[in-house]
Protein backbone atom coordinates (compact mmCIF):
# COMPACT_ATOMS: atom_id res chain seq x y z
CA UNK A 1 0.00 0.00 0.00
CA UNK A 2 2.80 2.48 -0.14
CA UNK A 3 1.98 2.76 -3.96
CA UNK A 4 -1.78 4.37 -2.07
CA UNK A 5 0.77 6.82 -0.29
CA UNK A 6 3.12 7.68 -3.37
CA UNK A 7 0.05 8.12 -5.48
CA UNK A 8 -1.67 10.60 -2.73
CA UNK A 9 1.92 12.62 -2.50
CA UNK A 10 1.98 13.18 -6.22
CA UNK A 11 -1.33 13.78 -7.00
CA UNK A 12 -1.33 16.48 -4.02
CA UNK A 13 1.84 17.66 -4.31
CA UNK A 14 2.02 18.39 -8.19
CA UNK A 15 2.18 21.02 -10.10
CA UNK A 16 1.70 19.76 -13.32
CA UNK A 17 -1.36 21.45 -15.75
CA UNK A 18 -2.74 18.43 -15.35
CA UNK A 19 -2.83 18.39 -11.41
CA UNK A 20 -4.65 22.15 -12.52
CA UNK A 21 -7.10 20.61 -14.48
CA UNK A 22 -10.95 19.81 -13.23
CA UNK A 23 -11.21 16.53 -11.15
CA UNK A 24 -14.46 15.74 -13.32
CA UNK A 25 -12.96 16.26 -16.98
CA UNK A 26 -10.01 13.93 -15.88
CA UNK A 27 -12.01 11.48 -14.55
CA UNK A 28 -13.91 11.34 -17.74
CA UNK A 29 -11.20 11.77 -20.24
CA UNK A 30 -9.44 8.36 -18.12
CA UNK A 31 -13.59 6.37 -18.41
CA UNK A 32 -13.42 7.42 -21.89
CA UNK A 33 -9.65 5.72 -22.61
CA UNK A 34 -11.00 2.57 -20.13
CA UNK A 35 -14.01 1.89 -21.90
CA UNK A 36 -12.48 2.28 -25.50
CA UNK A 37 -9.64 -0.24 -24.36
CA UNK A 38 -12.45 -3.05 -23.05
CA UNK A 39 -14.24 -2.82 -26.18
CA UNK A 40 -12.45 -2.08 -29.01
CA UNK A 41 -11.48 -4.95 -31.58
CA UNK A 42 -8.78 -2.83 -32.94
CA UNK A 43 -5.43 -3.68 -31.65
CA UNK A 44 -4.26 0.12 -33.91
CA UNK A 45 -6.74 1.35 -31.58
CA UNK A 46 -5.51 0.34 -28.52
CA UNK A 47 -1.54 0.67 -29.51
CA UNK A 48 -2.90 4.71 -29.49
CA UNK A 49 -4.51 4.68 -26.72
CA UNK A 50 -1.69 3.07 -24.73
CA UNK A 51 0.78 5.74 -26.12
CA UNK A 52 -2.02 8.63 -25.30
CA UNK A 53 -2.02 7.05 -21.18
CA UNK A 54 1.87 6.65 -21.53
CA UNK A 55 1.98 9.99 -22.39
CA UNK A 56 -0.40 11.45 -20.06
CA UNK A 57 0.89 9.56 -17.20
CA UNK A 58 4.65 11.01 -17.68
CA UNK A 59 3.47 14.30 -18.61
CA UNK A 60 1.49 14.01 -14.86
CA UNK A 61 5.88 13.41 -13.59
CA UNK A 62 4.23 10.31 -12.33
CA UNK A 63 7.34 8.79 -11.27
CA UNK A 64 9.09 5.82 -13.98
CA UNK A 65 9.52 3.20 -11.14
CA UNK A 66 6.07 3.64 -9.85
CA UNK A 67 4.44 2.94 -13.43
CA UNK A 68 6.25 0.24 -14.16
CA UNK A 69 5.47 -1.16 -10.63
CA UNK A 70 1.79 -0.51 -11.16
CA UNK A 71 2.22 -2.24 -14.77
CA UNK A 72 3.46 -5.77 -13.24
CA UNK A 73 0.14 -6.69 -11.99
CA UNK A 74 -1.61 -6.34 -14.95
CA UNK A 75 0.93 -8.31 -16.90
CA UNK A 76 1.24 -11.06 -14.52
CA UNK A 77 -2.64 -12.04 -15.00
CA UNK A 78 -2.76 -11.21 -18.69
CA UNK A 79 0.22 -13.55 -19.21
CA UNK A 80 -2.01 -16.33 -17.60
CA UNK A 81 -4.70 -15.57 -20.25
CA UNK A 82 -2.17 -14.91 -23.45
CA UNK A 83 -1.70 -19.11 -22.40
CA UNK A 84 -5.41 -19.67 -22.21
CA UNK A 85 -6.17 -17.83 -25.73
CA UNK A 86 -3.09 -18.90 -27.44
CA UNK A 87 -3.72 -19.04 -31.18
CA UNK A 88 0.21 -18.86 -32.63
CA UNK A 89 -0.24 -15.61 -33.64
CA UNK A 90 1.01 -12.08 -31.88
CA UNK A 91 -2.25 -10.37 -32.66
CA UNK A 92 -3.80 -12.28 -29.98
CA UNK A 93 -1.29 -11.67 -27.21
CA UNK A 94 -0.37 -8.32 -27.89
CA UNK A 95 -4.42 -7.50 -27.58
CA UNK A 96 -4.68 -9.46 -24.11
CA UNK A 97 -1.75 -7.49 -22.99
CA UNK A 98 -2.88 -3.69 -24.14
CA UNK A 99 -6.05 -3.70 -23.09
CA UNK A 100 -5.06 -4.01 -19.13
CA UNK A 101 -1.76 -1.96 -19.53
CA UNK A 102 -3.85 1.28 -20.97
CA UNK A 103 -6.61 0.93 -18.07
CA UNK A 104 -3.85 0.55 -15.39
CA UNK A 105 -2.37 3.26 -16.90
CA UNK A 106 -5.10 5.61 -17.52
CA UNK A 107 -6.13 4.98 -13.67
CA UNK A 108 -2.95 5.54 -12.51
CA UNK A 109 -2.82 8.97 -14.54
CA UNK A 110 -6.09 10.40 -12.96
CA UNK A 111 -4.65 9.05 -9.40
CA UNK A 112 -1.35 10.88 -10.02
CA UNK A 113 -2.69 14.01 -10.92
CA UNK A 114 -6.04 14.06 -8.71
CA UNK A 115 -6.36 14.11 -5.14
CA UNK A 116 -8.37 10.94 -3.55
CA UNK A 117 -11.00 13.06 -2.34
CA UNK A 118 -11.03 14.75 -5.66
CA UNK A 119 -11.83 11.72 -7.15
CA UNK A 120 -13.94 10.48 -4.07
CA UNK A 121 -16.54 13.39 -4.17
CA UNK A 122 -18.59 12.93 -7.36
CA UNK A 123 -18.69 8.79 -6.61
CA UNK A 124 -20.06 9.73 -3.25
CA UNK A 125 -22.92 11.04 -4.69
CA UNK A 126 -24.01 8.23 -6.44
CA UNK A 127 -23.24 5.40 -3.94
CA UNK A 128 -25.52 4.89 -1.08
CA UNK A 129 -24.47 7.45 1.29
CA UNK A 130 -22.90 4.81 3.91
CA UNK A 131 -20.12 3.65 1.54
CA UNK A 132 -19.74 7.27 0.01
CA UNK A 133 -18.98 8.60 3.22
CA UNK A 134 -17.12 5.43 4.04
CA UNK A 135 -14.59 6.22 1.14
CA UNK A 136 -13.75 9.50 3.07
CA UNK A 137 -13.35 7.98 6.16
CA UNK A 138 -11.23 5.44 5.44
CA UNK A 139 -8.98 7.56 3.26
CA UNK A 140 -8.48 9.42 6.45
CA UNK A 141 -7.64 7.13 8.23
CA UNK A 142 -5.47 4.95 5.64
CA UNK A 143 -2.09 6.64 6.44
CA UNK A 144 -2.03 6.75 10.06
CA UNK A 145 -2.88 3.15 10.33
CA UNK A 146 -0.45 2.68 7.41
CA UNK A 147 2.36 4.54 9.48
CA UNK A 148 1.29 2.81 12.72
CA UNK A 149 1.02 -0.55 11.02
CA UNK A 150 4.79 -0.19 9.74
CA UNK A 151 6.03 0.94 13.16
CA UNK A 152 4.21 -1.74 14.85
CA UNK A 153 6.24 -4.41 12.53
CA UNK A 154 9.26 -2.69 13.26
CA UNK A 155 9.04 -3.15 16.96
CA UNK A 156 7.58 -6.51 16.61
CA UNK A 157 11.19 -7.70 14.77
CA UNK A 158 13.26 -5.61 17.23
CA UNK A 159 11.28 -7.29 19.92
CA UNK A 160 12.18 -11.06 18.31
CA UNK A 161 8.54 -11.53 17.41
CA UNK A 162 9.64 -12.27 13.92
CA UNK A 163 11.55 -15.45 15.36
CA UNK A 164 10.27 -18.78 16.67
CA UNK A 165 7.85 -20.94 14.50
CA UNK A 166 5.52 -19.92 11.86
CA UNK A 167 2.56 -20.42 14.52
CA UNK A 168 4.21 -17.82 17.01
CA UNK A 169 4.96 -15.62 14.73
CA UNK A 170 1.10 -15.22 13.19
CA UNK A 171 -0.37 -15.30 16.27
CA UNK A 172 1.78 -12.61 17.55
CA UNK A 173 1.21 -10.22 14.27
CA UNK A 174 -2.55 -11.13 14.94
CA UNK A 175 -2.32 -9.72 18.99
CA UNK A 176 -0.14 -6.62 16.87
CA UNK A 177 -3.29 -6.26 14.24
CA UNK A 178 -5.22 -6.27 17.81
CA UNK A 179 -3.60 -3.44 18.56
CA UNK A 180 -4.63 -1.30 15.61
CA UNK A 181 -7.83 -2.44 16.07
CA UNK A 182 -7.98 -1.04 19.56
CA UNK A 183 -6.62 2.05 18.19
CA UNK A 184 -9.19 2.66 15.73
CA UNK A 185 -11.60 2.35 17.14
CA UNK A 186 -10.43 4.57 19.85
CA UNK A 187 -9.82 7.25 16.96
CA UNK A 188 -13.09 6.57 15.51
CA UNK A 189 -14.82 7.70 18.74
CA UNK A 190 -12.86 10.93 19.25
CA UNK A 191 -13.04 11.30 15.13
CA UNK A 192 -16.71 11.65 15.27
CA UNK A 193 -16.69 13.56 18.41
CA UNK A 194 -14.73 15.98 16.62
CA UNK A 195 -17.16 16.07 13.56
CA UNK A 196 -19.64 16.60 15.41
CA UNK A 197 -18.30 19.52 17.05
CA UNK A 198 -17.34 21.12 14.14
CA UNK A 199 -21.15 20.71 13.21
CA UNK A 200 -21.28 17.69 11.20
CA UNK A 201 -24.69 17.79 9.26
CA UNK A 202 -24.86 13.35 8.69
CA UNK A 203 -23.40 13.92 5.42
CA UNK A 204 -19.76 14.56 4.44
CA UNK A 205 -20.03 16.04 1.28
CA UNK A 206 -16.08 16.24 0.13
CA UNK A 207 -14.64 18.82 -1.60
CA UNK A 208 -17.20 20.82 -3.66
CA UNK A 209 -14.06 21.84 -6.16
CA UNK A 210 -14.07 18.97 -8.18
CA UNK A 211 -16.25 20.21 -10.92
CA UNK A 212 -14.55 23.79 -11.22
CA UNK A 213 -13.49 24.40 -14.68
CA UNK A 214 -10.42 25.71 -15.12
CA UNK A 215 -8.27 26.63 -18.40
CA UNK A 216 -6.23 23.57 -17.88
CA UNK A 217 -9.69 21.66 -19.10
CA UNK A 218 -8.80 22.36 -22.49
CA UNK A 219 -5.60 20.08 -22.01
CA UNK A 220 -8.09 17.64 -21.42
CA UNK A 221 -10.60 18.26 -24.08
CA UNK A 222 -8.00 18.72 -26.71
CA UNK A 223 -7.09 15.28 -24.99
CA UNK A 224 -10.60 13.24 -25.42
CA UNK A 225 -10.97 15.00 -29.01
CA UNK A 226 -7.76 13.28 -30.04
CA UNK A 227 -8.87 10.09 -28.35
CA UNK A 228 -11.90 9.96 -30.16
CA UNK A 229 -10.92 11.00 -33.73
CA UNK A 230 -8.40 8.10 -33.10
CA UNK A 231 -11.63 5.91 -32.21
CA UNK A 232 -13.24 6.92 -35.09
CA UNK A 233 -10.81 6.31 -37.35
CA UNK A 234 -8.73 3.41 -36.25
CA UNK A 235 -11.97 1.36 -35.09
CA UNK A 236 -12.70 -1.33 -37.80
CA UNK A 237 -8.84 -1.40 -38.92
CA UNK A 238 -6.95 -4.20 -37.45
CA UNK B 1 -5.05 -14.63 -2.38
CA UNK B 2 -8.34 -13.97 -1.98
CA UNK B 3 -7.83 -10.64 -3.72
CA UNK B 4 -8.52 -10.27 -6.96
CA UNK B 5 -5.94 -8.71 -8.95
CA UNK B 6 -7.43 -9.45 -12.60
CA UNK B 7 -6.98 -6.04 -14.45
CA UNK B 8 -9.91 -4.62 -16.75
CA UNK B 9 -9.65 -5.70 -20.36
CA UNK B 10 -8.63 -9.58 -19.59
CA UNK B 11 -12.20 -11.06 -18.39
CA UNK B 12 -15.17 -10.54 -20.97
CA UNK B 13 -18.36 -8.47 -20.59
CA UNK B 14 -21.02 -11.71 -19.66
CA UNK B 15 -18.60 -12.16 -16.75
CA UNK B 16 -17.37 -8.67 -15.28
CA UNK B 17 -20.96 -6.87 -16.13
CA UNK B 18 -23.01 -8.95 -14.32
CA UNK B 19 -20.45 -9.58 -11.08
CA UNK B 20 -20.34 -5.32 -11.00
CA UNK B 21 -24.44 -5.27 -11.16
CA UNK B 22 -24.39 -7.98 -8.20
CA UNK B 23 -22.07 -6.27 -6.08
CA UNK B 24 -23.96 -2.90 -6.72
CA UNK B 25 -27.31 -4.40 -5.76
CA UNK B 26 -25.84 -6.25 -2.56
CA UNK B 27 -24.15 -2.62 -2.17
CA UNK B 28 -27.71 -1.23 -2.00
CA UNK B 29 -29.28 -3.32 -0.08
CA UNK B 30 -26.42 -3.59 2.54
CA UNK B 31 -26.83 0.11 3.04
CA UNK B 32 -30.80 0.06 3.59
CA UNK B 33 -29.73 -2.99 6.41
CA UNK B 34 -27.62 -0.48 7.81
CA UNK B 35 -29.32 2.77 7.50
CA UNK B 36 -30.36 3.13 11.04
CA UNK B 37 -27.05 2.62 12.35
CA UNK B 38 -24.99 5.23 14.61
CA UNK B 39 -22.25 7.30 12.71
CA UNK B 40 -19.94 6.33 15.21
CA UNK B 41 -20.32 2.70 13.77
CA UNK B 42 -19.67 4.07 10.13
CA UNK B 43 -16.61 6.11 11.46
CA UNK B 44 -15.25 2.65 13.06
CA UNK B 45 -15.96 0.73 10.09
CA UNK B 46 -14.19 3.20 7.77
CA UNK B 47 -11.24 2.54 10.63
CA UNK B 48 -11.51 -1.34 9.96
CA UNK B 49 -11.33 -0.64 6.15
CA UNK B 50 -8.35 1.19 6.85
CA UNK B 51 -6.89 -1.38 8.81
CA UNK B 52 -7.54 -4.05 6.26
CA UNK B 53 -5.91 -2.11 3.43
CA UNK B 54 -3.05 -1.26 6.08
CA UNK B 55 -2.61 -5.18 6.46
CA UNK B 56 -2.87 -5.89 2.80
CA UNK B 57 0.54 -4.07 2.84
CA UNK B 58 2.09 -6.02 4.93
CA UNK B 59 4.67 -8.67 3.77
CA UNK B 60 4.39 -11.97 6.45
CA UNK B 61 8.22 -13.91 5.73
CA UNK B 62 7.32 -17.20 5.93
CA UNK B 63 10.12 -18.91 4.11
CA UNK B 64 10.30 -18.42 0.46
CA UNK B 65 7.41 -16.67 0.33
CA UNK B 66 5.39 -13.70 1.45
CA UNK B 67 1.71 -13.51 2.23
CA UNK B 68 -0.34 -10.62 2.07
CA UNK B 69 -3.07 -10.71 4.81
CA UNK B 70 -6.76 -10.14 3.69
CA UNK B 71 -8.12 -9.66 7.55
CA UNK B 72 -11.53 -10.88 6.00
CA UNK B 73 -12.51 -13.45 9.20
CA UNK B 74 -11.91 -10.57 11.93
CA UNK B 75 -13.91 -7.37 9.46
CA UNK B 76 -16.77 -10.08 9.46
CA UNK B 77 -16.85 -11.08 12.78
CA UNK B 78 -16.45 -7.26 13.98
CA UNK B 79 -18.33 -5.76 11.81
CA UNK B 80 -21.36 -7.94 10.57
CA UNK B 81 -22.13 -8.90 7.19
CA UNK B 82 -24.10 -5.88 5.99
CA UNK B 83 -21.06 -3.47 7.24
CA UNK B 84 -18.30 -5.55 6.34
CA UNK B 85 -19.42 -5.83 2.71
CA UNK B 86 -19.84 -2.18 2.30
CA UNK B 87 -15.74 -1.94 4.00
CA UNK B 88 -14.58 -4.63 1.22
CA UNK B 89 -16.24 -2.75 -1.72
CA UNK B 90 -14.49 0.45 -0.20
CA UNK B 91 -11.33 -1.67 0.19
CA UNK B 92 -11.36 -2.88 -3.55
CA UNK B 93 -12.75 0.19 -4.91
CA UNK B 94 -9.81 1.56 -3.36
CA UNK B 95 -7.10 -0.67 -4.34
CA UNK B 96 -8.68 -0.72 -7.94
CA UNK B 97 -7.60 3.16 -8.17
CA UNK B 98 -4.11 2.55 -7.80
CA UNK B 99 -3.72 -0.21 -10.64
CA UNK B 100 -3.96 -3.18 -7.44
CA UNK B 101 -7.14 -4.83 -9.89
CA UNK B 102 -9.48 -3.46 -12.48
CA UNK B 103 -12.31 -0.80 -12.40
CA UNK B 104 -14.11 -3.20 -14.14
CA UNK B 105 -13.71 -6.02 -11.72
CA UNK B 106 -14.40 -4.52 -8.52
CA UNK B 107 -17.98 -6.16 -8.48
CA UNK B 108 -16.03 -9.34 -8.17
CA UNK B 109 -13.42 -8.46 -5.64
CA UNK B 110 -15.96 -7.44 -3.23
CA UNK B 111 -18.49 -10.27 -3.92
CA UNK B 112 -15.65 -12.34 -3.30
CA UNK B 113 -14.28 -10.81 -0.33
CA UNK B 114 -17.88 -9.85 1.06
CA UNK B 115 -19.31 -13.47 0.61
CA UNK B 116 -16.38 -14.70 3.08
CA UNK B 117 -16.50 -11.88 5.22
CA UNK B 118 -20.57 -11.74 5.19
CA UNK B 119 -20.50 -15.93 7.13
CA UNK B 120 -17.96 -14.88 9.61
CA UNK B 121 -19.85 -13.25 11.90
CA UNK B 122 -22.85 -15.78 12.21
CA UNK B 123 -20.48 -18.42 12.45
CA UNK B 124 -18.87 -16.38 15.42
CA UNK B 125 -21.56 -15.96 17.25
CA UNK B 126 -22.68 -19.43 16.98
CA UNK B 127 -19.67 -20.69 18.14
CA UNK B 128 -19.50 -18.27 20.84
CA UNK B 129 -22.00 -20.46 22.84
CA UNK B 130 -19.27 -23.31 23.37
CA UNK B 131 -15.98 -22.04 22.05
CA UNK B 132 -14.24 -18.69 23.71
CA UNK B 133 -14.26 -16.05 21.07
CA UNK B 134 -10.32 -16.20 19.96
CA UNK B 135 -11.35 -19.94 19.23
CA UNK B 136 -14.79 -18.91 17.42
CA UNK B 137 -13.41 -15.67 15.83
CA UNK B 138 -10.45 -18.25 14.46
CA UNK B 139 -12.88 -21.08 13.64
CA UNK B 140 -15.03 -18.14 11.99
CA UNK B 141 -11.72 -16.61 9.87
CA UNK B 142 -11.23 -20.37 8.60
CA UNK B 143 -14.94 -20.92 7.13
CA UNK B 144 -14.75 -17.15 5.93
CA UNK B 145 -11.25 -17.72 4.59
CA UNK B 146 -11.73 -21.12 2.73
CA UNK B 147 -15.15 -19.42 1.33
CA UNK B 148 -13.80 -16.74 -0.30
CA UNK B 149 -10.71 -18.82 -1.43
CA UNK B 150 -12.65 -21.08 -2.95
CA UNK B 151 -14.72 -18.69 -5.01
CA UNK B 152 -11.37 -16.62 -5.93
CA UNK B 153 -10.54 -19.98 -8.02
CA UNK B 154 -13.82 -20.65 -9.07
CA UNK B 155 -13.84 -17.20 -11.02
CA UNK B 156 -10.10 -17.35 -12.33
CA UNK B 157 -10.86 -20.57 -13.64
CA UNK B 158 -14.24 -20.16 -14.67
CA UNK B 159 -12.39 -16.61 -16.63
CA UNK B 160 -10.05 -18.63 -18.15
CA UNK B 161 -12.50 -21.30 -19.13
CA UNK B 162 -14.57 -19.24 -21.03
CA UNK B 163 -11.41 -17.25 -22.57
CA UNK B 164 -9.83 -20.73 -23.51
CA UNK B 165 -12.64 -22.49 -25.25
CA UNK B 166 -11.58 -25.28 -28.03
CA UNK B 167 -7.86 -24.88 -26.25
CA UNK B 168 -5.66 -26.84 -23.93
CA UNK B 169 -6.29 -25.30 -20.56
CA UNK B 170 -10.67 -25.42 -21.33
CA UNK B 171 -10.39 -29.34 -21.05
CA UNK B 172 -6.64 -30.32 -19.21
CA UNK B 173 -5.06 -27.20 -18.01
CA UNK B 174 -8.03 -26.31 -15.75
CA UNK B 175 -7.81 -29.29 -13.04
CA UNK B 176 -4.17 -28.70 -13.30
CA UNK B 177 -4.79 -25.07 -12.49
CA UNK B 178 -6.97 -26.02 -10.10
CA UNK B 179 -4.88 -28.24 -8.14
CA UNK B 180 -1.64 -25.51 -8.08
CA UNK B 181 -4.17 -23.74 -6.58
CA UNK B 182 -5.16 -25.78 -3.76
CA UNK B 183 -1.88 -25.36 -1.49
CA UNK B 184 -2.34 -21.71 -1.73
CA UNK B 185 -5.50 -22.04 -0.82
CA UNK B 186 -4.88 -23.98 2.48
CA UNK B 187 -1.89 -22.08 2.86
CA UNK B 188 -3.88 -18.51 2.74
CA UNK B 189 -6.76 -20.57 5.38
CA UNK B 190 -4.19 -21.43 7.62
CA UNK B 191 -2.23 -18.24 7.87
CA UNK B 192 -5.20 -16.59 8.35
CA UNK B 193 -6.83 -18.39 11.28
CA UNK B 194 -3.87 -18.19 13.06
CA UNK B 195 -3.54 -14.63 13.10
CA UNK B 196 -7.43 -14.09 13.81
CA UNK B 197 -6.86 -16.57 17.05
CA UNK B 198 -3.91 -14.04 17.90
CA UNK B 199 -6.64 -11.03 16.87
CA UNK B 200 -9.20 -12.74 19.07
CA UNK B 201 -6.74 -13.53 22.42
CA UNK B 202 -5.88 -9.83 22.52
CA UNK B 203 -9.54 -8.21 22.00
CA UNK B 204 -10.88 -10.91 24.38
CA UNK B 205 -8.48 -9.79 27.36
CA UNK B 206 -8.67 -6.34 26.21
CA UNK B 207 -11.76 -5.17 25.04
CA UNK B 208 -14.10 -8.41 24.95
CA UNK B 209 -17.14 -5.98 24.35
CA UNK B 210 -15.85 -5.48 20.70
CA UNK B 211 -16.74 -9.47 19.49
CA UNK B 212 -20.03 -10.63 19.13
CA UNK B 213 -22.37 -11.83 21.54
CA UNK B 214 -20.41 -9.94 24.45
CA UNK B 215 -22.05 -7.20 26.37
CA UNK B 216 -20.61 -3.42 25.59
CA UNK B 217 -18.55 -1.71 28.29
CA UNK B 218 -19.98 0.94 30.64
CA UNK B 219 -19.57 4.22 28.21
CA UNK B 220 -18.26 2.18 25.41
CA UNK B 221 -21.00 0.92 23.47
CA UNK B 222 -20.80 2.36 19.67
CA UNK B 223 -24.54 2.33 19.47
CA UNK B 224 -24.65 4.92 21.79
Amino acid sequence: MNALSSMDLIATAGRTPWHRASALSKIALALLILLLAVFTPSLSLLGVLFGVAILLALSARVPVRLLLTAMAYPVAFALLFVLARWDGTWITPARILLRPLTCCVAVIWLMGSTPYPDVFAPLSRVLPRAVGDGLFLTYRALFDLIDRSGRLWRAIRLRGGAEGSARRRLSLAGEGLGTLVLYGFERSQRFYATMQLRGHSGRICGCRHYADVTPADLLTLAAAVGVILAAVTLWGRL
Amino acid sequence: MTHLHIPDGILPLRIWLPGLALALLVLVVSAWLTHRETRPKLAFQSSIGALMLAAMAIELPLGPLEYHLSLLGPVGVLLGPAAAFQVVFVVSAMLALVGHGGLTVVGWNALVLGAGAGIARPIARALSARFDPAVSMAAATACAQALSGALWVAVMLGGLRLVSRGRWLHDTGTPVLAALAAPLWAAGVVIETLVALGLGRFLQRVRPDLLPGRAPLPGKDLAR
